[in-house]
């Protein structure tokens, strides 16, 4: 009983700290740790957000490896970050290195494509087979492929339901299956769901959406208990919920018009970059914009 | 000016919704009559499935009882039968969706119109997740999740024609908050808390006030569903499985009283709220005092031996 007590205001004392380190965070920004030479897997690169991690991730060195349905806006997405590779190529001044790069590692990062229906369970083991052997372990894996049917519920072909609860939700399972056990041999990893705020609340008229983004959520929060209670120090997992992005993805979806301007639809760019520092700074999780905290609060 | 107007106008209807939310937990609520209703239930065969259809079958309303397990089924209609209401039991597999839309269009030529519709069935795989094999990933997301969109496609046109139903789903406390090593089970479960929550927002928009919807969230139920979890043992005497009788008969209160939530117990509204509230950390620390990030080692386990013994027998 004493036992129990005692380790009660451990808890107390554990959730107090948590508070206080969070909080220092927002004031005193963490280091980010660098990713150069690491493999990135990012799914949905072909267009949107996914084409923007890619590219975030080719100026930090990372060797990225690209799935995504679509051959050709893959391919484009891969000639962005061979330019931006090449650029990173430009020769040091004398003073020491450029743009804050600690060093230049002695190696030229690469871009790698893959055509990948990820909502097909094969597709993704072959292709993951083939991503093993052509470029190596994968240290960071991007869960970002994400559709939506747009159609309300009734009106809405069976198809198209199966398929946003598989791409959103089913795949997550079949890439970490695929990439996961390596990562906990080597005790080094991390993975980021890119979910939504739609997976934190729901609205009418996407019952696919909100029900395929709640799964995702649920999974990367499972997976994670489960991570941390195998203290495998070196996996992280990063849960990213960002509120209606203009991608094309969701056109026409609007709030209130009086509210708009306080909550407009996040600029990609935006986006990616508040995720990218949650992600380098091994943040479990990020809504952005950060008023979306308050309404999952509130939901309660 | 309509901005701010509607503004106070939200503000009065937060805080009566809050008051009368408070003053319902304290006081009875008038509980409807479903006397002649026709309703639906899933997984009937099952222990809280068929403890809904006695209860229901109490209430006088009539039921379909849907379940993979033909042998179980009967005997839950049989048991329901005895409480002097109709009963139609069927073979469904829920996983399938031709299966579920043409057992529909049976109901629907054999029994009527259902107005009270139960997604209660539910399974779990019960392995860790890179040990488990991939068909039993997916069909826990099927029937979990997956069947909901399916049975709601076939039942809620007609709903909407007459103005006139309910529908309620039986998810778990494990849709509102997670925990290690249940993967499957979280995902389906959060996505079938999503599912309800949006098209309830949907049927909240359409102005269709005459369908009701309910979401009955458990906590974990002592039906052998998850047999060997166990929290921390100086705490289970706090927190200990549900009885299912007991869960059947909150969850009959809410729906009758046409409840939107009901957590059981309602002490899983605070999980549910410290993961909104908390940071991640904060979160883990807890779970751990709890021994919830170990809770489902021991039911893993119980699976695993069933199973070699299974082989074993064979």
């Amino acid at each position: 009983m004493m036992i129990l007590i005692a380790e009660f205001f451990v808890v107390i004392l554990k959730v107090l700290w948590a508070f206080v380190t969070a909080g220092c965070k927002w004031v005193v920004r963490p280091k980010e740790k660098s990713v150069a030479g690491q493999v990135c897997v990012i799914t949905g690169a072909g267009s949107g957000l996914g084409r923007l991690f890619a590219k975030e991730f080719a100026r930090r060195r990372a060797i990225l490896v690209l799935w995504d349905i679509n051959s050709q806006s893959n391919e484009e997405t891969a000639e962005m970050v061979r330019q931006i590779y090449h650029e990173l190529d430009t020769p040091i001044t004398k003073d020491g290195p450029v743009g804050g790069v600690e060093e230049v590692p002695p190696f030229q990062p690469q871009v790698y494509t893959y055509v990948c229906d990820v909502g097909k369970r094969e597709q993704v083991y072959a292709t993951a087979d083939k991503v093993r052997r052509d470029v190596g372990n994968v240290d960071i894996l991007i869960n970002n492929a994400g559709v939506v049917s747009g159609h309300h519920l009734l009106e809405c072909p069976d198809e198209l339901i199966e398929r946003t609860m598989v791409v959103n939700c089913h795949a997550h399972f079949w890439t970490t299956k695929a990439f996961l056990p390596k990562m906990l041999e080597l005790n080094h990893g991390h993975i980021v769901t890119v979910a939504s705020s739609l997976g934190l609340f729901s609205t009418a008229g996407v019952e696919d959406y909100c029900a395929s983004k709640f799964g995702a959520i649920g999974f990367h929060e499972s997976l994670s208990h489960e991570i941390k209670a195998s203290e495998k120090e070196g996996i992280n997992m990063t849960l990213v919920c960002p509120y209606l992005v203009a991608t094309g993805m969701f056109k026409g979806c609007r709030i209130r018009k009086e509210i708009e301007p306080f909550l407009p639809p996040l600029k990609p760019e935006f986006c990616v970059k508040q995720s990218m520092r949650a992600i380098l700074t091994d943040q479990p999780m990020i809504c952005t914009p950060r008023i979306v905290y308050m309404v999952n609060f509130m939901k309660r | 000016m309509i901005v701010i107007v509607d503004l106070l106008l939200m503000l009065i209807d937060l805080t009566y919704s809050i008051l009368s939310a408070i003053v319902q937990t304290v006081l009875r609520p008038r509980l409807k009559c479903i006397d002649g209703e026709l309703c639906l239930i899933t997984g009937s065969g099952g222990a809280l499935g068929r403890l809904f259809a006695l209860e229901f079958a109490k209430e006088g309303a009539h039921l379909v009882l849907w379940d993979c397990n033909e042998e179980a089924n009967e005997q839950t209609a049989k048991l329901a039968r005895e409480l002097g209401v109709k009963v139609h039991a069927y073979t469904v597999d829920l996983s399938k969706r031709m299966s579920i839309y043409e057992t529909a269009d049976r109901v629907r030529a054999e029994v009527g119109d259902v107005s009270i519709l139960v997604n209660n069935a539910g399974v779990v795989a019960g392995r860790r997740l890179l040990d488990c094999p991939d068909e039993l990933l997916e069909r826990t997301l099927l029937v979990n999740c997956h069947a909901l969109f399916w049975m709601t496609k076939a039942f809620l046109p007609q709903m909407k024609t007459t103005n006139h139903g309910h529908i309620v789903t039986v998810a778990s406390a494990l849709g509102l908050f997670s925990t290690a090593c249940v993967e499957d089970y979280c995902a389906s479960k959060f996505g079938a808390v999503g599912f309800h929550e949006s098209l309830t927002h949907e049927l909240l928009a359409e102005e269709n006030d005459g369908i009701k919807t309910t979401l009955v969230c458990p906590y974990i139920v002592d039906t052998g569903m998850f047999a060997g979890c166990e929290i921390r043992k100086e705490l289970r005497g706090l927190i200990p499985p549900l009885d299912p009788l007991y869960t059947v008969q909150q969850s009959m209160k809410a729906i009758l009283a046409e409840q939107q939530m009901i957590c059981i117990p309602r002490l899983m509204y605070i999980p549910f709220i410290t993961r909104a509230l908390l940071p991640w950390e904060a979160n883990v620390a807890t779970y751990r005092f709890m021994g919830g990030d170990k809770c489902m080692l021991p039911f893993i386990k119980n699976v695993e031996l069933k199973n070699v013994n299974g082989h074993v027998k064979s």
